[in-house]
């Protein structure tokens, strides 16, 4: 049941993490010599959303 | 495939944080190791300080200084960023050898367990709140309150930003663990689903158990692929804690708009 869960919070992660990847590929895209910074802020973006679902994963694992 | 269900359940439940005596582990032993080949590594490096760096560890360090000091340091703390390197450096190479030791199998790398990332966690916290205190003093604690926001907002907006500042302790924490340790664990699946679909192999070579094992090819191909995954993981965690801890400083310290 708890891997059903984890499964269920792992969506709005990885929406989160699809959409911070969108907007860091478009703004390459325009602008090629941002990139160094761009993929900073893609990073973070991700860690931040991907935290959401370790903490699911957690929860799943300590029941 | 029950067998899978069992080993993976013996993998679950091993607890390698309590397994020589309750307060020596595997994780304490290898965190020693990592700490000892950082001592090593970088006593070695820096054996004489050079004006053009010679040999592979010198000028892979030097390398990898100066790129941290540009892309942690200066882009995001700003000019005062030298003064932050040092924590920032150490921070970086401690994780990154602990989570690359811990790749090794049959290892359980010190950032595998809750405590050591917890710690990790907790100094980063008590060192950029302490620059923050001492760059704003008193101001520092009403300074999570944005500018600009009218009264009975503003002190709503300060107490969930207090929150989130305690949050940012636990988060730091989580994440690393999180990934080191769903890792190790998608790394073991893999290698139980590999062991499981060749062990009848091992009784006996009978064409039944040739055409039994050629799935766990394909798991075995997976693990590869896996464990390069996992590679990148542990650079880029590593990466990720510095950075946050490094944009945590900026925000403590360096937010005077």
């Amino acid at each position: 049941m708890g891997v059903i869960g984890y499964g269920l919070g792992v969506i709005g992660a990885g929406i989160g993490i699809g959409l911070a990847a969108h907007g860091a590929a478009l703004g390459i895209a325009r602008q090629p010599e941002m990139q160094s910074r761009l993929f900073t802020i893609f990073i973070l973006g991700a860690a931040f959303s991907e935290a959401l679902a370790l903490i699911g994963l957690v929860l799943a694992l300590i029941q | 495939m029950s067998q899978f269900g069992d080993y993976m359940a013996e993998l679950l439940a091993t607890k390698p944080s309590q397994d020589i005596t309750p307060f020596l582990s595997q994780y304490s032993i290898y965190l020693y190791i990592s700490v000892i080949v950082v001592l090593v590594v970088v006593v070695y490096a820096c054996k004489k300080v050079q004006l053009i760096p010679h040999g592979f560890w010198a000028g892979g360090f030097e390398h990898m200084m100066d790129w941290l000091r540009r892309d942690v340091g200066y882009n995001v703390i700003g000019p005062d960023a030298d003064r932050h390197m040092p924590f920032l450096m150490t921070i970086f190479v401690f994780i990154l050898t602990s989570n690359l030791i811990g790749l090794i199998p049959g290892v359980h790398g010190a950032t595998g367990t809750i405590g050591v990332t917890l710690a990790l966690a907790i100094i980063s916290f008590i060192y950029f709140n302490y620059y923050g205190v001492k760059a704003q003093g008193k101001r520092y604690i009403l300074s999570f309150a944005p500018k600009g926001v009218a009264f009975p907002m503003n002190v709503l907006v300060w107490v969930i930003e207090l929150f989130s500042c305690f949050l940012r302790l636990i988060t730091l924490a989580i994440r690393l663990f999180g990934n080191m340790y769903a890792g190790h664990l998608a790394l073991g699946a893999f290698a139980i689903l590999t062991s499981v679909f060749f062990m009848p192999l091992a009784q006996g070579l009978t064409l039944a158990a040739v055409g039994g094992a050629l799935p766990g090819i394909l798991w075995f191909l997976f693990l590869v692929l896996m464990y390069f995954m996992e590679l990148l993981m542990a650079c880029i965690q590593a990466y990720v804690f510095t950075m946050l801890s490094s944009v945590y400083i900026q925000l403590a310290a360096y937010n005077e708009e």
